[in-house]
């Protein structure tokens, strides 16, 4: 009964997917290129300062490279060429690792991106929301005060200076920490105890520094519309037939997450793409330094393989949500019913 | 139950893999010479990982800068059949890393890929040679090309030849699969020097020495089992990691070096403990475009170096690290170098003791002035013609914080003599298209360094029109002011075709007068070497009072040698001495020699 409303619903909303999508890969061709300079500089530029080499050297990788790459190509004709071989899954050959394929550079880091991030956003995501409903709950108490002023302190330092503090503090002062890196600098990553404790010590402070300044947000907002719901009618009615607060408190709680869902949907989507301050200041592997790389050198093949993957991420948490919402909210199902 | 059979899990995987790492004292840590992830182990791509040049793939004969020599590596000797033709002796205990000998034909084979491909070893090799032939098994022949003759690059192009493995890549080739193949598998690794890779991921590049590499009897192992380079994300974190021990090696820009012993006592040096602390790299450039209206007066470009604060902006900006340049642009700071300067001329035309230009703002606008460019009501000069100094712009790369501050210092003094110039700093790859295509106004930027064909270098690279392209399609070859002068032209080629060393030399100083004359651009500061080691496991680094290797930041394509000074801390071992040249009872043979020998052959 209903399931064909759903299906229907669902299909229309891949479709629409399918075609943002395009536009999308579209404009992630697009501005790259609009980005004045030239890709293979960077590389030239290494030929001439750090080899030293000779000019006619010089002279002949200029000409190589060109013709490599096909940058000199019309602009048309790469586009054909990005969108036909990203059909068949080829994200093509970076410019500035050439002849690394662009696949190949990301997949060996975005373990390391989801293994942070991933946990990082939903343990901020519970607790936030967790310490938000609190506040709301037992408003004008002394939790809800201590809450919304930490919550508000936090949620305003951005987390590269928390993680400079963390740094600072329990790795250079203290020394109770490592300062950087994924792991221990001479370990070869391996399955084996060692390794997994000697990553869960580097993975401390990163992960703390992006919980802590994430969970602000999410407590400040969850605490909002508790509060929200709770004023409005249909708790005002339970509560003057009578209903224990803490049912009440628990309608609204539920009513109040659905938007929590979509902003963790749409984070959890973002993910991928790393967290590039955090990387840098950890020196944590991640997509974000390889796509910041790949954006001051004008690496567009890698940029847009970074891209596509990040989109279709995004695309997948939305199709999640809606999905989800579907499922969770029956308005939206059978208001496609018309 | 559930306790027992997590208990059980964990255990076998405890025992299934056990923790693989590289002992710390055996392994040389090293920061500054990659910055993101490795791409191939293939000299046949525009860019392989750091290391496949420094210690996978040897030359012949490697140059060293600091005693004007070259050492036999694959080589044992050389030998001129005339003053065109060369032959090297292949070393009979040369070796591959699987065994294979290394043979005249892997030297033929490596060249004419690399003129195939268009990129490789040696690549443009085929300007300057005739051709390169196996004799027999152990001896290659190189013929120079009488037009251009250039006895420099016929010498560097031969006696640094690298081979490389015929049997290897002829497979390849044979597939089409040269350019993408990446080498990345340790076992599969066919080298000649004395390092292949041992591990590699985005973290960190790992190589271990072959213990039983070909060498060993002729010249040892190098000190470290393992080198080891972690990829850090910013100056910042290979800055700490270098302070906190974790790095040995370092070729990194450190604001303050000196702190790190003076105030932090901490076990890290440089090559000198005083200023400058760094060897000199090369020479920055203010570049100005001889196009632009202006700046295509020589006047004015003069005007320009007498208003540089080179002392004042050397300190603030570059913490001391490098100083001023001799406008002959000629590296006087190595001794070699300085017979081919005309210290007459220069005193005679800077007026200073050591012929360099002086810091002058006065002199600036009396020049401007005697030139007939007069201050406009908006303090900006405008010459008789109508021509307008200005506004320029003045730029480097956005994040480039010494040459940007530099900039600012050098903007701010145009000013004040009329010159209305003004900083702009966009990103490298928008810096760098401007620069190439000649659409700048000013810039600094590199140029090239010390080496075996030094000043002829630096004077083809700034000055050689051939180089150079019209305004608006790209050049990375040198020329960017895009000054064009046939005399010099000419001169370069006769410096580079003669034996006689007065001929040479009097072409230089023919040059240095055209210099001082149009100061096509400015020679203003040497950039440093960057080089830092810590002694905390690793000692013998090479240094001032250490002269045992002149090129020894690990970035640096010639760094290998660095390796074989050092030796762990608590089993230091003997510095070698075969690095020293004949007379001193080494092995390495002085360029003077080998000129000799040349000439002798005719």
């Amino acid at each position: 009964m209903t399931f064909k409303p759903m299906l229907k619903f669902l299909l229309r909303r891949f479709v629409f997917l399918l075609v943002t999508y395009i536009v999308a890969t579209t404009i992630v061709f697009i501005l790259p290129r609009i980005i004045p300079g030239n890709p293979l500089a960077q590389m030239l530029s290494n030929l001439s300062r750090v080899a030293q080499a000779n000019p006619e050297a010089i002279r002949a990788a200029e000409k190589t490279l060109m013709e490599e790459f096909g940058v000199d190509k019309p602009i048309l004709v790469q586009y054909g060429q990005f969108i036909l071989k990203a059909l068949k899954g080829d994200l093509g050959t970076s410019i500035s690792y050439y002849p690394r394929k662009v696949i190949d550079l990301i997949v060996p880091v975005i373990p390391w991106t989801l293994v942070l991030l991933l946990p990082a956003t939903l343990v901020a995501w519970i607790l936030g929301n967790t310490l938000g409903a609190m506040a709301a709950y037992r408003r004008n108490t002394w939790i809800d005060k201590g809450v919304l002023t930490a919550a508000l302190i936090v949620s305003q330092i951005p987390y590269y200076w928390l993680g400079m503090i963390f740094i600072f503090l329990f790795g250079v002062k203290l020394g109770w920490l490592p300062v950087q890196g994924a792991y221990s600098q001479g370990t070869i990553p391996s399955f084996s105890w060692e390794f997994f404790v000697d990553a869960l010590k580097h993975y401390i402070m990163p992960f703390a520094s992006i919980v802590l300044s994430a969970m602000g947000g999410w407590a400040i907002g969850m605490r909002v519309m508790v509060i929200n719901e709770l004023g409005s009618d249909y708790a005002l009615f339970s509560e003057y037939l009578g209903m224990k607060d803490k049912r009440i408190f628990k309608y609204a709680f539920r009513n109040s997450l659905l938007p929590q869902i979509t902003g963790l949907a749409l984070n959890l989507g973002t993910v991928l793409g790393g967290s590039l301050i955090t990387e840098i200041v950890f020196n944590y592997p991640g997509t974000g330094y390889l796509l910041f790389k790949a954006l001051t050198t004008l690496d567009y093949p890698m940029i847009q393989g970074i891209f596509v993957i990040l989109i279709a991420s995004v695309y997948l948490a939305n199709f999640l949500v809606d999905f989800l919402y579907a499922w969770i909210d029956p308005r939206i199902r059978l208001g496609q019913e018309e | 139950m559930k306790r027992l059979f997590v208990f059980l899990i964990v255990a076998l995987t405890i025992s299934l893999f056990a923790q693989a790492s590289v002992p710390r004292e055996e392994t040389v840590y090293v920061a500054g010479a990659l910055w993101g992830p490795a791409t191939t182990w293939n000299l046949y791509a525009p860019q392989a990982t750091w290391g496949t040049d420094q210690f996978m793939y040897i030359p012949a004969f490697q140059y060293d800068l600091g005693r004007d020599a070259w050492i036999p590596l694959i080589a044992e000797k050389y030998e001129f059949l005339d003053d065109k033709t060369l032959r090297i002796y292949i070393r009979p205990e040369a070796k591959w890393s699987d065994g294979v000998p290394i043979t005249a034909e892997d030297f033929v084979y490596a060249l004419e890929l690399s003129k195939k491909l268009g990129i490789g070893p040696g690549v443009g090799w085929d300007s300057y040679i005739e051709y390169v032939k196996a004799v027999d098994e152990k001896v290659v022949e190189f013929k120079a090309k009488t037009k251009p003759l250039n006895y420099f690059q016929f010498l560097s192009h031969s006696l640094g030849a690298q081979p490389m493995p015929k049997h290897v890549y002829s497979k390849l080739e044979a597939e089409g699969k040269i350019k993408d193949w990446i080498n990345d598998n340790p076992d599969e690794q066919v080298v000649s020097g004395p390092y292949k890779l041992y591990h590699s991921d985005p973290n960190i590049i790992i190589y271990q020495r072959i213990d039983d590499w070909w060498g060993k009897d002729i010249f040892g192992l190098p000190g470290p089992k393992f080198i080891a380079h972690v990829i850090y994300k910013d100056n910042a974190s290979a800055n700490l990691a270098l302070e906190r021990g974790d790095v040995d090696w370092a070729g990194l820009f450190i604001p303050s070096v000196w702190e790190m012993w003076e105030k932090k006592h901490l076990p890290v040096g440089t090559w000198y403990k005083e200023k400058p602390y760094f060897l000199p790299d090369g020479v920055g450039f203010v570049y100005l475009n001889n196009t632009k209206p202006g700046l295509s007066d020589p006047v004015v470009r003069k005007a320009i170096a007498y208003a540089i604060p080179y002392k004042e902006m050397l300190a603030k900006a570059y913490f001391g690290y490098g100083s001023q340049a001799h406008p002959s642009m000629v590296i006087d700071l190595f001794k070699p170098n300085k017979q081919y300067i005309d210290y007459d001329l220069a005193k005679k035309t800077w007026g200073t003791s050591d012929g360099r230009v002086p810091y002058d703002l006065e002199k600036a606008k009396q020049i401007l002035e005697e030139a007939g460019y007069k201050l406009g009501k908006d303090g900006i000069r405008v010459g008789s013609d109508g021509t307008k100094l200005g506004p320029y712009t003045i730029s480097v790369p956005y994040g480039w914080t010494d040459w940007m501050m530099m900039c600012q210092m050098i903007a701010k003094n145009l000013k004040s003599i009329g010159i209305e110039v003004n900083t702009e700093f966009p990103d490298f790859s928008v810096w760098s298209d401007r620069m190439t295509k000649g659409t700048f106004d000013i810039i600094i930027s590199w140029s090239v360094g010390p080496s075996f064909d030094h000043p002829f270098n630096i004077y083809r690279f700034v000055l050689d029109k051939r180089l150079s392209k019209p305004v608006g399609e790209v050049t990375w070859a040198g020329d960017w002011e895009r000054y064009f002068n046939d005399e010099v032209v000419k001169l370069l080629d006769s410096a580079v075709s003669t034996l006689d060393p007065k001929v040479r030399k009097n072409a230089y100083f023919k040059i240095q007068e055209i210099i001082y004359r149009d100061m096509p651009s400015i020679p203003a500061f040497y950039t440093a070497h960057w080089y830092e080691y810590s002694t905390k496991y690793w000692v013998n680094w090479p240094n001032e009072d250490n002269p045992f290797w002149f090129r020894p930041s690990p970035w640096h394509a010639d760094t290998l040698m660095t390796l074989f000074a050092i030796s762990p801390k608590d089993n230091p071992k003997p510095i070698p001495t075969w690095i020293e040249t004949v007379e001193k009872g080494g092995i390495s043979i002085p360029t003077a020699k080998i000129f000799e020998d040349l000439q002798a052959a005719k």
